[in-house]
């Protein structure tokens, strides 16, 4: 915002510049007419010579030389070519403001006659005239020229602007005053004209936004705003309306009260604060104006239209001081451009007030006209600003809202597959339970049986591994990790246990400490039954009489050293060891936790069963 | 002369069991049971001195003629004789006032030499279950209702075996360890053994009478 405004002041200096040039009256070898013969139309279609003649000084405002009249008055001005200095070349005729319409006839030729005389009387009275004098027609000597003037009187016009009357003409060479007719022209009509177009279009443009964001009620006023602007204005180049002068001057000041409903209302709504009693006092003014009007009649058009401006702007201004407090109060960010505009928007109303009071120099009436809607336009330019920019900000919530709405969903796929999980968790953890019950009460049972019915200790045995076969899958569907230092306490008790029963002098040897490891429920079995098989075999095989298991751990790996001080392991033919000893399911066992299992044997000099199984990958699994 | 109960329900094991405990106890009169509703009969009709119970059976768990046992005879050795090796099947017989177990598949001598063991009042007592003990009387010892809870503890000395056995030392080593006679740690073991017994029937006395108080 605050990157804006230098470019405002750009905006700013152009404008002055512009104005600086047109303002700057061109001098001009022109002779101005002081005074001029009157007399009042009298139907002759020529200056009525004969009827009483009188003197009027120029220029001639009618409120004040023959109000409430509206006969059409001739002028007549008498003119010497040679007092305009050495060959003049082809002379003109520039009348400022001739209002309402003007006939004008040189020495008797009728040289312009344009638009209707009589009521409703084309209403031209903005636009300066510039009349060729024919050559031909100038005679030595003297010459006359006749004006005959149609016009209103003030009592009768809504606009002071509308009100009959005649600025001081002038004659001289054509091309100095074509100059000045032409800029007093752009000034009077163009500009005005262009400011209007521009601002309709800037009023359609609010009033499809309008539509497409219904909330943004300030912009339907806008729109209201800016058209109703346009249309009031359109009387200075609309001019000839097919009604009565009563009922267009009736129409045309009613205008204004909707134009300022459409301004109070777009500030307050701007400003984020509506009402609903102003609301309606606002649209019942817009009926109370063309009805007090219509009350009060043709000849109180001006009074009465007056007042109701006067009342109508301070509402205007009451909105805009509403707007600017409320605003800073909020402190928006485009607080000062919004000062600025509504400035230069204030300044322009009150001109325009004051030039219904008394006629103003020409540049200074025509000022409301053309810088009021740049400021309209300047306005409608920052709500378009701010259109896009809440567009923007739409489509970034939208984006952020779609991407909150993807984590969402994300997140909500993400718990459903959770739950998924868990109940999968949860099934399988009874199917489990009910597997392992199972195995226990029949399978268990039946190799029990087997186990303490078969006569023969071989079969026996395979029952009996069997059946620890069996525990070892139903620890493995139900087990729970095993705390190393447990499991180490488990394996001490069975081993001295069992040694200390058949007189095998037992030592161990296991760190003490607090161990921090645990040991997944297979490495658990399947390590109990390696150690269960080397004492096995000790007791049974070696005729040792001293064992010596040594644990520990070392960098991740859990190691036992089973060590007995027997006959060894008998080597059979192909000079591999005694498969009858269980060595082969033991070194099966070790590879299948990953580690290894190396037996050291000779004849004479003992067994060392050495056991290393990696720590880190059972202490994890389950 | 011994009267023992022998509850299995699998005839060929219970035959053979017959045949281990007759080893054991040579004058010992068996009577036998296959259902818990039989065991119980049984238990109201004959003082035994020791009762070999199963906890799988086809019409419920033997924990029940365990709780029977500690109620009616409490002076009959219950003993549970299973398959099921882990403390998780077995400790809440030991809870209802089993004095020991015995694995079933264990070898012949193995068993002989434990039930006798525990004839001469040595019941047997695993790490595990030694872990679950102390684990169990430390959750009791949390103040959590101190004025209803009939508070049962374990002496320092009980601590310590506990914690030893949990630790994979025997009996008889700890013995040497503390300075103390193979009875005396015995001793201990039983006295384990009925504090645990003692402090889970008032936990289940407690929290019946909270059941009843939602009730009401």
């Amino acid at each position: 915002m605050a990157r804006n405004r230098p470019l405002y002041g750009w905006h700013g200096l152009v404008l002055a510049a512009t104005f600086w040039w047109v303002l700057t009256a061109l001098p001009a070898r022109a002779q101005s007419f002081g005074e001029a013969l009157i007399a009042d139309d009298s139907g002759l279609g020529r200056f009525p010579t004969e009827a009483a003649q009188q003197v009027v000084s120029l220029p001639d405002d009618w409120s004040r030389t023959r109000p409430l009249q509206q006969i059409p008055r001739w002028y007549r001005l008498h003119f010497d070519v040679a007092g305009l200095g050495n060959k003049p070349g082809l002379l003109g005729l520039y009348i400022e403001r001739a209002c309402a319409n003007v006939e004008v006839q040189l020495n008797g030729q009728s040289l312009l006659a344009v638009g209707r005389m009589s009521d409703p009387i084309a209403l031209d009275c903005q636009r300066p005239l510039l009349v060729p004098l024919p050559t031909a027609l100038l005679r030595e000597g003297g010459n006359a020229i006749d004006l005959r003037l149609a016009g209103y009187s003030l009592e009768q016009v809504a606009s002071r602007q509308r009100a009959g009357g005649l600025s001081a003409p002038q004659v001289g060479p054509f091309e100095s005053l074509h100059a000045r007719h032409a800029r007093a022209d752009l000034l009077a009509v163009t500009l005005p004209l262009a400011a209007s177009a521009l601002l309709v279009l800037t009023g359609l443009s609010a009033l499809v936004m309008a539509r497409s964001r219904r909330r943004d009620s300030h912009l339907r006023y806008f729109a209201a705003l800016a058209i109703g602007w346009a249309l009031v204005t359109a009387r200075l180049w609309w001019h000839e309306l097919p009604l009565p002068i009563f009922d267009s001057e009736l129409l045309l000041a009613s205008l204004p009260a909707l134009v300022a409903l459409s301004a109070v209302q777009f500030l307050l709504h701007y400003a984020g604060w509506r009402s609903r009693p102003i609301e309606v006092a606002l649209y019942a003014q817009c009926v109370l104006v063309p009805t007090s009007l219509l009350i009060a009649g043709p000849l109180r058009m001006h009074m009465m239209a007056t007042s109701w401006y006067g009342l109508l702007v301070l509402q205007v201004l009451a909105a805009m001081a509403f707007y600017l407090w409320s605003t800073r109060r909020a402190r928006r960010r485009d607080f000062w451009t919004m000062v600025l505009l509504l400035g230069v928007a204030a300044a322009m109303v009150i001109l325009e007030l004051a030039a219904q009071q008394r006629l103003l120099p020409s540049p200074w009436q025509q000022l409301p006209y053309i810088l009021l809607p740049l400021a309209f336009v300047a306005m409608g330019l920052r709500l378009v600003q701010q259109y896009g920019r809440a567009l923007l900000s739409a489509e970034d919530s939208r984006l952020a809202l779609e991407a909150r709405i993807r984590e969402a969903s994300a997140e909500m796929e993400k718990n459903y597959a959770q739950m998924a999980e868990l109940r999968v968790e949860q099934v399988t953890q009874q199917e489990r339970k009910r597997i392992a019950a199972d195995l226990h009460d029949d399978l268990g049972a039946k190799l029990l049986t087997i186990v303490h019915t078969s006569e023969s200790e071989r079969i026996s045995t395979l029952a009996r591994e069997a059946l620890e076969e069996m525990r070892l899958s139903v620890r493995g569907l139900t087990g729970k990790p095993v705390m190393l230092i447990d499991a180490l306490g488990d394996w001490r008790a069975e081993v001295v246990g069992r040694l200390s029963q058949t007189g095998v002098e037992g030592e161990w040897s296991a760190p003490s400490e607090e161990l921090p490891q645990t040991l997944s429920a297979r490495a658990y079995v399947q390590t109990t039954r390696i150690l269960r098989e080397a004492v096995n075999n000790i007791i049974k095989h070696s005729g040792a009489s001293r064992c010596t298991i040594r644990c520990l751990i070392d960098s991740g790996d859990f190691q036992l050293a089973i060590q007995d001080n027997g006959k060894g392991i008998p080597l059979e033919l192909d000079g591999r060891l005694d498969r009858g000893h269980g060595m082969a399911s033991m070194k099966h066992r070790a590879k299948q936790l990953h580690g290894q299992c190396l037996v050291e044997s000779g004849p004479g000099y003992g067994t060392v069963i050495r056991l290393t199984i990696p720590l880190e990958r059972h202490t994890t699994q389950s | 002369m011994k009267t023992i109960l022998l509850l299995e329900d699998l005839p060929e094991i219970r035959a053979w069991l017959v045949t281990l405990v007759m080893q054991v106890f040579p004058d010992g009169q068996i009577s036998e049971a296959a259902r818990v509703h039989d065991a119980l009969e049984l238990v109201s009709a004959i003082k035994f001195d020791l009762a070999l119970i199963d906890l799988g059976l086809p019409d419920g768990s033997g924990v029940a003629v365990v709780e029977k046992l500690r109620e009616t005879q409490s002076e009959c050795q219950s003993v549970v004789v299973t398959i099921h090796d882990d403390d998780e099947h077995l400790f809440p017989a030991l809870q209802a006032g089993a004095f020991g177990y015995i694995l079933k598949e264990q070898p012949r001598e193995l068993i002989t030499e434990q039930l006798q063991r525990m004839a001469q009042g040595e019941p047997p007592l695993s790490p595990s279950i030694a872990r679950r003990v102390i684990a169990y009387f430390a959750a009791q010892s949390k103040p959590q209702q101190p004025d209803l809870m009939p508070h049962v503890s374990l002496t320092e000395r009980e601590s310590e075996v506990l914690l030893r056995v949990a630790k994979g030392f025997t009996l008889p080593e700890i013995g040497v360890q503390l300075g103390l006679s193979r009875h005396t740690i015995a001793d201990y073991v039983k006295q384990i053994y009925r504090k645990l017994n003692v402090s889970s029937r008032a936990e289940a006395a407690l929290e019946a009478q909270r059941l009843g108080l939602f009730r009401r």
